[in-house]
């Protein structure tokens, strides 16, 4: 429940934090900032704390692998439509820049990917062209059920009270770590905002739709921590 | 808690030591004599047995020692735009002090066993380990760039490929590189073979593609 708390607090204050804070992930994709140690070098960290940095970064990466291939299977299908067409490109946009910073984060930590990255690529295309063809409410409701996950997975992973509070702040990638998944979670809850907007939840079978996709996104999150 | 690390320093002290005396339990006795402030004689056996285990388990923990160490090396002496080729021979190179041992070491890995009854006569899970974590460390310092479909396939294919030279090395220690050279040059030939299997797969698959999209079955 505190949890839950949490998360709809960090919505509410979005849009005051990101008109206050330039974002994080420009440290990753702007060349200037290449040599930065921040950006550049990996903590000494104990093995058990590695494990956590590695498990957390493989999941990351991942779930924005899938999200990149969800929204391409979503374009596929409805790319054409003047009203949703452009929104899922703009998202589908975002989803691309998240996964260069995580393809970075991953080598700047020589994090071992997962190896389900294929089975991610083609189950997030196989969802996002089903749902699309299922109609654009049921897209935006798919949208809305795997930002919902990936969100909250986010505000977890950002939080003091989980996995990343054991690790070091004196070396500078960790704070910066935690100020990316903190942007990732805000830009994931806009597009969870987006898909609400966009009649989500006029889908046909929306809270079946919701369980499913969701539960879905738990079992992957699960399996990509371990392989 | 002090007596992990008065074994990990003592690990460190035998290293240099296993030159002359091996992979023994009487290395690891004498390590006590390269302290700061040595001790007058050597560690007695139970002390040996009481800081790294009975038997054959010390003598495993200091081959996982002197690995680790050399893997260790490996990420110190790696210079910046630091070729495949050259990583692994520096690799092997670190082999070249205690080469007439390694065998020995190789077989007390292969000797050890996790499992209550042993499946086969020897395990190779502790070597294959051994050339998986060494290819792991190559692959990061030579090809740092590498994307997530390759990252895989690239690190067995360097394992096995290590693997191979070590072992070759074991017997014929002064042609190792050349052997390793010819290696990494086949494997990179059979890369490009693939490579363009696909180029021409994927080929084939858009004039497909576009075939049936022109036809008008799809609309």
């Amino acid at each position: 429940m505190l949890a839950g708390c949490r998360f709809q607090a960090a919505n509410a204050l979005r849009p005051l934090t990101r008109t206050i804070a330039c974002r994080a992930s420009n440290f990753y994709t702007d060349p200037s900032k290449n040599q930065d140690p921040g950006v550049s070098t990996s903590p000494d960290i104990s093995p058990e704390q590695r494990e956590i940095l590695d498990r957390a970064l493989r999941v990351d990466q991942a779930g924005e692998i899938a999200a990149n291939w969800i929204y391409r299977g979503q374009f596929a299908v409805l790319g054409r439509d003047p009203q949703v067409g452009p929104l899922v490109q703009e998202m589908w946009d975002q989803e691309k820049l998240h996964l260069e910073v995580m393809d970075k984060l991953q080598l700047q930590h020589e994090v071992r990917p997962t190896l389900l990255s294929d089975v991610a690529k083609a189950a997030g295309f196989a969802l996002g062209a089903a749902t699309a063809l299922m109609g654009k409410e049921a897209a935006m409701a798919c949208t809305e059920a795997v930002e919902t996950v990936i969100g909250e997975h986010y505000d977890d992973e950002s939080s003091q009270l989980k996995d990343f509070e054991s690790l070091p702040s004196s070396h500078p990638s960790i704070p910066l770590l935690r100020d990316v998944i903190k942007e990732f979670r805000d830009d994931e809850l806009e597009h969870l905002d987006t898909a609400v907007e966009h009649h989500s939840q006029r889908a046909p079978a929306h809270a079946l739709l919701s369980a499913v996709v969701g539960g879905g996104c738990k079992v992957a999150i699960e399996l990509c921590k371990r392989f | 808690m002090t007596t992990t690390t008065t074994s990990a320093k003592l690990l460190k002290l035998a290293l240099p030591l296993i030159k002359n005396h091996g992979f023994t339990r009487e290395t690891l006795s004498l390590s006590v004599l390269s302290l700061p402030t040595p001790l007058a004689h050597p560690l007695p056996d139970a002390s040996v047995t009481a800081l790294f285990g009975p038997g054959d388990d010390a003598r495993r923990t200091l081959v996982h020692a002197w690995l680790d160490d050399a893997r260790h090396r490996m990420k110190e002496e790696a210079a910046e735009r630091m070729r495949m080729g050259d990583v692994l021979k520096a690799r092997l190179k670190s082999n070249e002090p205690v080469l007439e041992h390694l065998p020995e070491a190789f077989a007390l890995l292969a000797s050890s066993s996790s499992l209550p009854l042993p499946l086969l006569p020897v395990d190779p899970a502790p070597i294959i380990k051994h050339a998986a974590e060494v290819s792991d460390q190559a692959c990061w310092i030579a090809h740092s760039e590498a994307r997530e479909s390759s990252w895989y396939t690239r690190r067995v294919s360097i394992s096995a490929i290590y693997l191979a030279a070590e072992l070759h090395q074991l017997t014929s220690p002064r042609t190792a590189p050349a052997f390793l050279d010819s290696l990494l040059e086949n494997a990179e030939h059979a890369g490009k073979a693939l490579d363009e299997t696909a180029l021409f797969a994927s080929y084939v698959w858009k004039s497909w593609r576009g075939i049936v999209r022109s036809s008008g079955v799809l609309v």
